[in-house]
């Protein structure tokens, strides 16, 4: 059984990913957008001990430090002048700028490796299959024919590495010959099996009237509870950015980044809905050290 | 179903000609035959949404009603089918999915599905494999997720064909065993196409044996048997299990009730007859320098997987027919492609007349090496037999080719399927054609992976007797089985492999006596009695005693 955050309902976990992605884009503020890409750091580190995060570390360090260099280059509006470079105008605004676009696509991407630890497989494709159910049960299907495609690939090569028909030897015209023959092979074998699958399908009643998907995930009381809390949260940020409040003004002044009492009203809830998987880990690993 | 024919269409023959079953409901019916005789046509009518298309005559009826009359939805619930192969069947990429995949279509609410889940999945005790993906189940637990995607539909009549083919015994072993409770507990009717029918004589309340499309014999297992040696049918006793082969051959007094058909009822049978025979020893033949060796080969596939092959060492020498037996997952097929060359162990050498096997190339690889795959449908690449080995005649240039194939079709006597496209064979014909065509090239060492899954008992005669000719002509032959019977009747000598390394090694006599699984039903029978030491019904017969005391 899966523990803290992964055993909740997709859902609850899918509408958590909606609330981050949306307010990244949503609030325009450093100290915001830099608490919440700690926050979601953070995230990714409770899942797996940051096995994931730590693969895009570089990645996300040179994109990032490409948009914040670039910009003030590339743009030249703003009043706050630093210096000039080749009689362009290098502005604070443009600096400020960088860093926040920087922090909201960092943040995104955070959220899909985080996205992929915890809705993979199933719990993606049952989410859509409410969606669009022909194309999750497609997408299943050719999920499905991946291994077996490759099993029979390397048979099939074996085979015909002994007959002398190689892909790796020989010129090249020779070698593209036989991989295509390969290929045929794989083709009409795999053809001639999926008659199989087709019957296997008939069999069990497939298209036979209206499919009542198996619902393997409940939404339980805590699900809901979780819910309730994150669309409340959510509504406080979107009516307090509506407001004005969670977002500084860049272009064509730099505005100030002083809170006002509403901004931090607006700060908290953000601080709280994006903890929410890891309010449910520590609760979790506290709940482990006073059983024991 | 009375006076059912069948033809397909396009065909000259009926592929069913006249047959009248009557199957009792909670009857645990097994059909046998030669392939192409038409049991699987039988089956696949009875269930009607993969009904073959064609021509019927005929009524099928079930429960009273003809089958035509029932409405789509009843016939899909209470009638369950298992196909033959374990992989294709399988839809989905998950193995709650695949369970489901049944209920789903036919709409069952949640809770129902829930309910039956539970149910079933505890009574398979497959609970920690619902989180699987089904490239990752071995093919024992894929035929028991199969059959049990169709019991959560809870049929009334269970249709399978040939399930057990492509198994290892002890997996197969596995599966009847389920489904002889399945049919004593629920009372599950159960029609079964099989071809391994060692065990399944004593189970079956209900014997079938086709031929050519009529019902040649029906009734009771003991019935049958005595019947089918009455008429002396050749082409029918070899579905006879061999410890009943053991009884219609040698006992003095013929008795129905008492022909034995479990390895028990054989042994309290011997045990009446005196024990004097002695068994004389299959000599071991020493000769010729070896040909193939494998020195301390270590494989693993990636890094972090275990290793497959484990401080393996082999030596084949030139002429030699040696079988490796083993397991599922003992790293038989492993150890093969390590041979041929296909993978390239971390450690250890695998040499061919002292060049490693992995480095040949072109020439050196394709005129030493014949290998026959598992599934000999990889091997093909043109639609038409003839023109596969007129490719293999000109790519080594054989002189006077085309009374080569000539003769080799003559040999393995597939001339009528020359023209044919090689998948519109049977498995057995498809076989010896790829054989036939590897053959052409005279190579020096022929490497075989599972010959013998799927091909019914004749057809393994056959396939047998080609081998030994071969063998004699000078061929060296590795083959990997799972099959004990066939491995002990016409191999030299054995290996037995067993996590990653040769546990053992010797004549097929000294290997598989006094094994509990690794071993025949004769040997299992006749351990510990005056026969102990004799592995196949030949053995028996030869070295029973002339005189019988009792």
């Amino acid at each position: 059984m899966e523990n803290g955050f992964r055993s909740y309902h997709p859902f609850v976990q899918f509408f958590y990913y909606i609330c981050v992605g949306t307010l990244a884009f949503y609030f325009k503020h450093p100290l915001f957008l830099g608490t919440a890409c700690l926050l979601m750091i953070l995230v990714n580190v409770s899942h797996d001990r940051g096995k994931a995060v730590r693969q895009w570390i570089p990645a996300l360090l040179v994109m990032s430090t490409l948009i914040i260099v670039l910009n003030p280059f590339l743009v030249s509006r703003g009043t706050n002048i630093l210096f000039y470079f080749r009689g362009k105008q290098v502005t604070l605004e443009a600096t400020i700028y960088g860093i926040t676009m920087a922090l909201t696509i960092v943040i995104i991407l955070l959220l899909f490796i985080s996205f992929n630890l915890i809705l993979n497989g199933n719990r993606f494709l049952y989410i859509f299959a409410r969606i669009l159910p022909r194309t999750a049960f497609l997408t299943m299907l050719s999920i499905r024919f991946v291994p077996l495609l490759k099993k029979r690939l390397q048979e099939i090569s074996a085979v015909q590495r002994i007959r002398g028909l190689s892909i790796t030897e020989g010129s090249i015209r020779n070698r593209a010959k036989t991989g295509q023959l390969r290929t045929q092979i794989l083709l009409t074998w795999s053809l001639d099996e999926s008659m199989q699958t087709a019957d296997s399908m008939k069999a069990r009643g497939y298209g036979i009237g209206k499919k009542n998907p198996y619902i393997p995930y409940r939404l339980k009381k805590h699900d809901w509870g979780w819910m309730i809390a994150l669309l409340a949260l959510f509504s406080i940020c979107i009516a307090g950015g509506a407001l004005g409040y969670g977002k500084m003004i860049i272009y064509p002044k730099l505005g100030t980044l002083h809170f006002y009492p509403l901004d931090w009203v607006l700060f908290y809830a953000m601080l709280l809905l994006h903890s929410f998987p890891l309010i449910v880990e520590g609760r979790e690993q506290l709940r482990w050290i006073f059983s024991k | 179903m009375k006076n059912l024919s069948f033809h397909y269409l396009e065909a000259m023959e009926p592929a069913l000609n006249n047959i009248s079953i009557t199957i009792k409901e909670g009857d645990f019916t097994v059909i046998c035959g030669p392939s192409g005789c038409g049991k699987t046509t039988l089956l696949s009518l009875l269930k009607k949404e993969i009904a073959p298309a064609g021509e019927l005559e005929g009524t099928l009826t079930y429960l009273g009603k003809a089958l035509s009359e029932w409405d789509d939805r009843t016939l899909i619930e209470e009638i369950g089918f298992v196909f033959q192969d374990p992989d294709n069947q399988i839809i989905m990429d998950d193995v709650m999915q695949e369970m489901v995949f049944g209920m789903e279509n036919l709409g069952y609410s949640n809770l129902e599905m829930r309910k039956r889940v539970a149910e079933l999945v505890h009574f398979f005790g497959m609970e920690g494999l619902l989180k699987a993906k089904p490239s990752e189940l071995s093919g024992g637990q894929k035929q028991l997720l199969n059959l049990l995607s169709v019991l959560l539909l809870k049929p009334k009549v269970l249709l399978l064909d040939e399930p057990t083919s492509q198994l290892d015994p002890v997996a197969a072993k596995n599966l009847i065993l389920m489904l002889e409770r399945l049919n004593k507990e629920m009372g599950m009717t159960t029609l079964l196409v099989e071809h391994r029918l060692e065990e399944l004589f004593a189970i079956a309340d209900h014997v079938i044996v086709m031929d050519k499309g009529f019902v040649r014999y029906e009734g009771e297992s003991r019935d049958i048997i005595e019947a089918i040696f009455q008429n002396n049918d050749e082409r029918a006793i070899p579905y006879v299990p061999s410890i009943s082969q053991l009884y219609m051959k040698k006992a003095q007094y013929l008795e129905k009730t008492s022909i034995p058909l479990t390895v028990k009822e054989c042994r309290s049978w011997i045990r009446t007859v005196s024990p004097l025979m002695s068994t004389e020893q299959k000599a071991a033949n020493d000769k010729n320098e070896s040909i193939l060796s494998l020195q301390e080969v270590y494989f693993q596939y990636t890094k972090k997987t275990p290793y497959i092959l484990k401080n393996l060492a082999l030596e084949v020498k030139q002429g030699e027919f040696y079988t490796i037996v083993g397991g599922n997952g003992s790293g038989k097929s492993t150890l093969l492609k390590a041979c041929i060359g296909n993978i390239k162990p971390q450690r250890g050498r695998v040499l061919f007349r002292e060049k490693e096997t992995s480095k040949l190339k072109g020439k050196a690889l394709y005129n030493n090496f014949a290998y026959l795959p598992q599934n000999p449908k990889t091997y093909f690449i043109h639609d038409t037999i003839d023109k596969e080995m007129q490719e293999v005649v000109e790519q080594k240039k054989i002189d006077n080719g085309e009374e080569k194939i000539v003769e080799m079709l003559c040999t393995f006597e597939i001339e009528h399927i020359r023209h044919q496209h090689p998948y519109d064979c049977s498995g057995g014909e498809m076989q010896k054609a790829a054989l036939a065509c590897m053959l052409l090239g005279s190579p020096t060492i022929l490497f075989i992976d599972e010959p013998t899954k799927g091909l019914d008992p004749l057809s393994k005669q056959h396939f047998a007797r080609l081998l030994k000719q071969l063998h004699q002509k000078g061929l060296t032959i590795v083959m990997v089985t799972h099959d004990i019977e066939f491995a002990a009747k016409y191999a030299e000598r054995c290996a037995m492999m067993f996590d990653g390394a040769i546990m053992a090694e010797g004549t097929p006599t000294e290997l598989f006596q006094g094994n509990y699984f690794y071993t025949t039903s004769v040997n299992r029978a006749t351990s510990g009695s005056g026969l102990t030491g004799t592995l196949t019904l030949e053995e028996a017969l030869a070295s029973w005693p002339n005189h019988v005391p009792i």
